[in-house]
C-alpha cells in the first residue's frame, strides 16, 4: 500500500465515521422535529407511522405560545443559566488553580469532600436548602435557582478545571516568573490563554447543567411566570393527557438557544491556541 | 431578572476586583515576612470561596444524613424518631430482587461509561483536524447534550415503543425483523434501551472535554515526534494519551459517579421494568425510601452510596496513579 | 480600607435582598398540582371574584403533576405547605399520618345535605372510615368506565348496550373478539406497569363482595377464587389480547394506544373522555359501564375526585382557607370548573348542561353513579402504601407475566405485605375498624 492510498483510506474512514455520528445524533432530533409538525391524531396513530407529516401543521407551536408564556420561560432559563455559567467558571478557575498548583494542608480531604457532594442523593440536600431559602425569603426567585445550580455545579467544574491546569506544564509558569512576572500576571497572561478551550468547556458544562435541571426548578419555584423551560415542558405531561406534539415543539424550541451557544462556543473549544501563543 | 440576583452578581464581580487589587497590592510589597505569609495563604484564598459555598450548602445535609441513616426517621411517624442501629441498612438489602438490581447497576454503569468514553474519544480524534464545515458539524453533533434527561427519556420511550414506536417500524421496513420487538417489555432489552439513551446523551460531553484537552497540546511536541519518525498509533499512545490523561481520569471518575447516581432516564423510560429488570440500586431504593416517607432509609441509601463510590474513587485514583499524572 | 469596603459589601449582600422583599398583607397561598393554562385561567379568574367578595387575596402556585408529590413532601417537611392544596386521594394516607392536613368536619358539619350523595355517602364516609375524619372537599367526581371502539364492536357483531351493561365474562369475551392481529388490532389496553394493580384490585373484590380485609385484618383477595380471577385477568396479556409491549405500559401508553387505534377497549376514569372527544370521531368510541360481578351482579367501581381541596396544618388562616374552598365549590363555580375539566359536579344541582344529560358524553358515567347496584369496593388501606404502588404491586404481576413465578406466589406476596400493614395498623390504632364497601343505597 502506498502512503497515498493509505491516506485516502484513512480520510474515507474518517468521513464515514463522522457521517455515522451525525446520523445517530440527528435521527432522534429529526423525529422530534417531524412530530412537532404533526397533528395529534397523526402522532398517536399506531397503524400508520409517517416519516413526514401527512398534514403539516404549526398548531403545536401556536398552542405552545398561546398556552404558555414560553418566551418568559426561555428568558428565565437564560438568566439563571448564564449567571450560573459565569460565576461557576470564575470560581472554578481560582479553585482549580489552587488545587493544581499548590500543596497545602487539607487538600486531599477537600478533594474528597468535593467528590462526596456528588454522591449524596439530591433530595437530601434540597430539603435543608429549601428551609434556608425560605427563611431568607428568596423562594420563587432567580437567585434561589442560581445559588442551587452554583453549588451543585461547582465541585465538578473545580475538579475539571484542576485537570486542565495540570496539563499545562509548570515550566511555562516558571519561565514566566523568571522573566519577572507576578503570579497573577502569569495566571492571566500565560496560563489562562493556553487553557481557554477548557474554560469554555467548563462554562458550557455549568450552563447546560443549569439549563436542563428540573427538580430544583419545581421545588424552589412556585409560580408559572418564574418557571424555567424544563418545568414548563414537564407540565405538558398531565395525569390524564400527554401533549406529544406540543412537547416536541417545546423541546425543539428549547434547543435553539443552546444550539446557538454551541455554534459560537465550539470555535473556542476546538481551535484552541496555536503553539505560537504558548511560546509568546 | 430579579434585583436580588443582579445584586448578587454585582457583589461577586466586585469581590473579584477587590481580590485582584489585594493581590496586586501584596505582590508589590517586598517585605519578606509578609511574602511568606502570603505564599502560605494563597491557595486558601483561591479556593476559599468555593469551599465556603460548598460547606454552607452540603455540610449540614451530609452530617444530618449520617445521623438519620441510623435512626427510625419516618415522616409518617413524627413521634417515633429514635436511633435504631443498622435497621435501615438491613431493610435496604431485605429484598428478593437485590442481586438482580446490583447486577443491573453494574452493567448499566460500566456499559454506559465505556460507551460514552470510547465514542466520545473517537469523535474527538476525528474532529481534531480541520476540515471544511467543521464548525457546523460540531454545533450539530454536540446537540444531544443540550437536551434535558426527561425529554431524551420520552423520545426513547416513545421511539422504542413496541407498537407505535418508530424503531420497530424502521426495522420491519428494512426487513431486519419480521415480528415486532417488545423493547421495553423484555428483560435485558429494556435495560439496553436505557443504556443507549444514556450513551446518546453523554457522548458529546466526553467529546468536548477530550477535544478541549487535545487542543491545548502544544504543536511543537508533535513536530518533535514527527522528526523522530513516530507512526500515528505510537504517537497516540506516547504523546496524546499521556497529555490528556488527567482530564480523562477526572472525567471518567466524575461521570461514573454521576451516571451511577442518575436515574431520571430509568424512571422516564422503563420505570425499572419489567419486573425490576432495568432497575438500579439508587433508582430502586430511592423510590422505595422516598415514596414511603422513610427518610432514615433514604439517608442510609445516601451513606451506602457514599461508601461504595468513595471506595471506588480512592481505588480508581490509586490505580490510575492520578497524583502522578500531572508530571511529565 | 479594603477590609472596610469588604465589610460593607458583605452587609449589603445580606441585607439588601431581605429589604427588597416587601411586607406581605394577609393572603392565602393556593397550590394546583396539575396545572394547565385553562385551569390556571379558571383559578385566577375565580380568585379575583373571591377577592371582590371577601377582600382576601389568593396567590396561585403550581407544580407539574409528575413532580407534585416530591414538591409537597419538601414543603411538608419544611412546614411550608400552602393554605389550600389540591390533593390526590392516594396521598391522604401519608398526609394524615404525617399530620399535614387539617380535619374539615368542624366546617362541613351540618352542610352535608348540599352535596351530592357521591360526596357524602362515598368519599367522606370513606375518609372517615380510613382516617377518622373528613379531610378533603372533592373538586369534582369521576368514576371508571370501559371505553370501547364502537366501530370495531359493530364489525364483530357485538351487541353492546350501556343501559343493559355487561358482566365480566361478557367483557373478557368481547376483548378476545376485538382482537384481530391481521388488522394489527388488540382487544384491550392492558396495563402492566405502574398502576396495573388498581383495576385488577377492583376485579378481585368483585369476588369478595367488595371487601379487601376480614375484620381481623386478614386479606380476602387472595382466596382460591381470587387466584383464579387473577389468572383470568392476566390471561388477557398471556393470550395476546394485548401487545407484548403492554407489560411496560403505564397510563400514557394505554390511552395513546386506544385513541391511536391499536386497542379495542380501555378501562379508565371518566376524565379520559376529554381525550377521546379531542382525538377520535364520535362514531369510533362509546362508553360501557364497568362490568358486573360474575358472583353477585353488582357493579364494583371506584368513585374519586382527581384533585380534591384540602387545608394544610401549616395554614395560619384556616377559616379564610375554608371560605376559599366553599367559594370554589359553590354550585356556579363548581359547575363551570367541572365542565372545563370533564368532571361530575359535587353539588346536588348539576345544572341543565346537555354534557351531563342522557345523550351527552357523560351519560354512562352519570348512569353508574345513580345506579343502586353500584358498590365502591375498599381501598388498599388506611396506611401508607405508595411505595408498594410504585413498585411491588405491579412488579409481582410482571414476574408472573414473564413466567418467573406462578400466579399464587405473585398475588400472595402482595396480599401478605398489605395484610401485615393492615394488622399492624389495627394494633397501633385501637378502636379502628376495617373499611367496608359502600353503596349509594346504604
Amino acid at each position: 500500500m502506498t502512503p497515498r492510498v493509505k491516506r485516502n483510506l484513512l480520510t474515507t474512514g474518517r468521513v464515514l465515521l463522522l457521517a455515522l455520528f451525525l446520523l445517530g445524533v440527528l435521527l432522534p432530533i429529526y423525529w422530534m422535529a417531524v412530530t412537532s409538525f404533526k397533528p395529534h391524531a397523526e402522532v398517536i396513530n399506531a397503524q400508520n407511522i409517517t416519516y413526514f407529516p401527512q398534514t403539516f401543521t404549526l398548531e403545536n407551536y401556536n398552542q405552545l405560545f398561546s398556552m404558555y408564556d414560553y418566551g418568559q420561560m426561555i428568558k428565565n432559563s437564560l438568566i439563571v443559566s448564564s449567571s450560573t455559567g459565569l460565576v461557576v467558571t470564575l470560581l472554578s478557575i481560582l479553585g482549580g488553580y489552587a488545587l493544581a498548583r499548590y500543596n497545602f494542608r487539607g487538600k486531599s480531604s477537600m478533594l474528597l469532600f468535593f467528590l462526596i457532594t456528588q454522591m449524596i442523593p439530591g433530595i437530601l440536600v434540597i430539603i435543608p436548602l429549601f428551609i434556608l431559602f425560605t427563611n431568607a425569603k428568596i423562594i420563587n426567585t432567580h437567585l434561589s435557582l442560581f445559588l442551587f445550580y452554583l453549588v451543585t455545579n461547582l465541585p465538578f467544574c473545580v475538579i475539571t478545571m484542576r485537570s486542565f491546569f495540570e496539563r499545562i506544564p509548570y515550566t511555562l509558569e516558571e519561565a514566566a516568573s523568571v522573566d519577572g512576572c507576578t503570579k497573577w500576571q502569569t495566571l492571566f497572561r500565560i496560563v489562562l490563554p493556553v487553557m481557554f478551550p477548557g474554560i469554555v468547556a467548563v462554562f458550557v458544562f455549568a450552563f447546560i447543567g443549569a439549563w436542563n435541571e428540573l427538580i430544583a426548578g419545581t421545588i424552589f419555584i412556585n409560580t408559572p411566570d418564574m418557571w424555567t423551560v424544563p418545568v414548563g415542558l414537564k407540565s405538558l405531561i398531565g395525569k390524564y393527557d400527554v401533549k406529544w406534539g406540543v412537547l416536541m415543539a417545546g423541546g425543539i424550541l428549547a434547543l435553539l438557544p443552546t444550539a446557538i451557544m454551541f455554534a459560537v462556543m465550539q470555535r473556542f473549544v476546538v481551535e484552541g491556541l496555536t503553539a505560537g501563543a504558548v511560546k509568546g | 431578572m430579579d434585583t436580588t440576583l443582579l445584586i448578587f452578581l454585582l457583589v461577586v464581580v466586585v469581590l473579584f476586583v477587590i481580590g485582584f487589587l489585594l493581590l496586586r497590592h501584596y505582590e508589590k510589597q517586598n517585605n519578606n515576612a509578609a511574602r511568606r505569609l502570603k505564599l502560605a495563604a494563597q491557595p486558601y484564598a483561591f479556593i476559599g470561596p468555593v469551599l465556603i459555598l460548598l460547606l454552607l450548602a452540603f455540610g449540614w445535609p451530609l452530617i444530618n444524613s449520617f445521623i438519620m441513616a441510623f435512626q427510625n426517621y419516618k415522616l409518617t411517624a413524627p413521634n417515633a424518631i429514635r436511633f435504631n442501629g443498622l435497621d435501615n441498612f438491613q431493610k435496604l438489602f431485605d429484598d428478593s430482587d437485590i442481586w438482580l438490581i446490583i447486577t443491573n447497576s453494574f452493567v448499566y454503569v460500566i456499559v454506559s461509561v465505556l460507551g460514552q468514553f470510547l465514542l466520545g474519544m473517537i469523535l474527538a480524534l476525528a474532529l481534531r483536524r480541520k476540515f471544511r464545515g467543521r464548525g457546523v458539524y460540531q454545533a450539530l453533533v454536540f446537540l444531544p447534550w443540550a437536551f434535558s434527561a426527561f425529554v431524551i427519556g420520552l423520545i426513547f420511550r416513545w421511539s422504542f415503543n413496541g407498537e407505535y414506536g418508530v424503531i420497530n417500524d424502521l426495522l420491519v421496513k428494512m426487513g431486519l425483523i419480521t415480528e415486532k420487538i417488545a423493547w421495553l417489555g423484555t428483560p435485558g432489552l429494556s435495560l439496553l434501551v436505557v443504556i443507549l439513551a444514556m450513551i446518546w446523551m453523554g457522548v458529546p460531553f466526553f467529546a468536548i472535554m477530550i477535544l478541549a484537552a487535545l487542543q491545548s497540546i502544544p504543536a511543537d511536541v508533535y513536530e518533535a515526534a514527527d522528526m523522530d519518525g513516530c507512526g500515528p498509533i505510537r504517537r497516540y499512545f506516547a504523546i496524546t494519551l499521556p497529555y490528556i490523561k488527567p482530564t480523562i481520569i477526572m472525567t471518567l471518575l466524575l461521570r461514573t459517579i454521576w451516571i451511577f447516581n442518575s436515574f431520571d432516564l430509568i424512571v422516564v423510560i422503563t420505570g425499572g421494568g419489567p419486573a425490576n429488570f432495568s432497575q438500579t440500586l439508587p433508582s430502586y431504593m430511592y423510590t422505595k425510601a422516598f415514596s414511603s416517607y422513610d427518610f432514615g432509609l433514604a439517608a442510609a441509601l445516601g451513606v451506602l452510596l457514599i461508601v461504595i463510590l468513595g471506595v471506588y474513587a480512592v481505588f480508581f485514583l490509586r490505580v490510575t496513579k492520578y497524583n502522578k499524572a500531572g508530571d511529565f | 480600607m479594603f477590609r472596610k469596603l469588604l465589610a460593607i459589601l458583605l452587609v449589603l449582600m445580606l441585607t439588601v435582598p431581605m429589604a427588597l422583599v416587601s411586607a406581605e398583607s394577609v393572603s392565602l397561598r393556593f397550590i394546583d398540582v396539575s396545572p394547565s393554562p385553562a385551569r390556571q385561567e379558571y383559578f385566577e379568574k375565580t380568585f379575583a371574584k373571591f377577592k371582590e367578595e371577601t377582600g382576601i387575596t389568593v396567590n396561585y402556585e403550581s407544580v407539574p403533576w409528575d413532580d407534585a408529590a416530591n414538591k409537597l413532601t419538601v414543603l411538608g417537611t419544611s412546614n411550608q405547605l400552602p393554605d389550600v392544596m389540591t390533593t390526590w386521594a392516594g396521598w391522604l394516607g401519608q398526609f394524615t399520618s404525617a399530620g399535614w392536613v387539617r380535619p374539615l368536619s368542624p366546617y362541613t358539619k351540618g352542610t352535608e345535605d348540599q352535596y351530592a350523595d357521591t360526596v357524602t355517602k362515598l368519599v367522606w364516609k370513606g375518609e372517615n372510615e380510613l382516617y377518622g375524619d373528613t379531610y378533603t372537599v372533592p373538586d369534582g367526581m369521576m368514576v371508571k368506565g370501559v371505553f370501547v371502539r364502537k366501530d370495531w364492536a359493530a364489525e364483530e357483531g357485538l351487541d353492546l348496550d350501556p343501559h343493559k351493561g355487561w358482566t365480566y365474562a361478557q367483557y373478557f369475551d368481547a376483548v378476545y373478539k376485538l382482537t384481530n392481529k391481521e388488522k394489527n388490532g388488540y382487544g384491550t389496553s392492558f396495563r402492566g406497569a405502574r398502576g396495573a394493580f388498581d383495576p385488577l384490585f377492583v376485579y378481585l373484590q368483585s369476588f369478595t363482595g367488595g371487601k379487601a380485609y376480614a375484620d381481623d385484618g386478614k386479606a380476602l383477595f387472595n382466596s382460591p377464587e381470587c387466584v383464579a380471577a387473577y389468572k383470568t385477568w392476566n390471561d388477557l396479556y398471556l393470550n395476546s389480547a394485548a401487545p407484548k409491549d403492554a407489560i411496560n405500559w403505564g397510563f400514557i401508553e394505554m390511552v395513546d394506544n386506544f385513541t391511536g387505534g391499536l386497542t379495542g377497549t380501555l378501562i379508565n376514569d371518566s376524565e379520559v373522555a376529554a381525550t377521546c372527544i379531542a382525538n377520535m370521531k364520535d362514531d369510533q368510541w362509546m362508553v360501557m359501564p364497568m362490568p358486573k360481578s360474575d358472583v353477585d351482579g353488582k357493579i364494583y367501581n371506584t368513585v374519586n375526585s382527581p384533585y380534591a381541596y384540602s387545608i394544610s396544618t401549616h395554614s395560619k388562616h384556616p377559616d379564610e382557607a375554608w371560605k376559599l374552598i366553599e367559594f370554589l365549590t359553590r354550585p356556579d363555580n363548581n359547575i363551570e370548573y367541572c365542565k372545563l375539566t370533564g368532571l361530575i359536579p359535587i353539588r346536588k344541582e348539576v345544572g341543565d348542561d346537555p354534557f351531563y344529560g342522557p345523550d351527552g358524553y357523560y351519560a354512562t358515567f352519570m348512569q353508574q353513579i345513580n345506579d343502586p347496584a353500584m358498590v365502591v369496593p375498599c381501598a388498599f388501606g388506611p396506611f401508607s402504601y405508595t411505595d408498594m404502588h410504585q413498585g411491588m404491586m405491579h412488579e409481582e404481576m410482571q414476574k408472573y407475566l414473564l413466567g418467573r413465578q406462578d400466579a399464587e406466589t405473585s398475588l400472595n406476596n402482595v396480599a401478605k405485605e398489605l395484610e401485615t400493614r393492615m394488622i399492624d395498623y389495627l394494633a397501633a390504632n385501637p378502636g379502628s375498624k376495617v373499611e367496608q364497601p359502600k353503596g349509594l343505597s346504604d
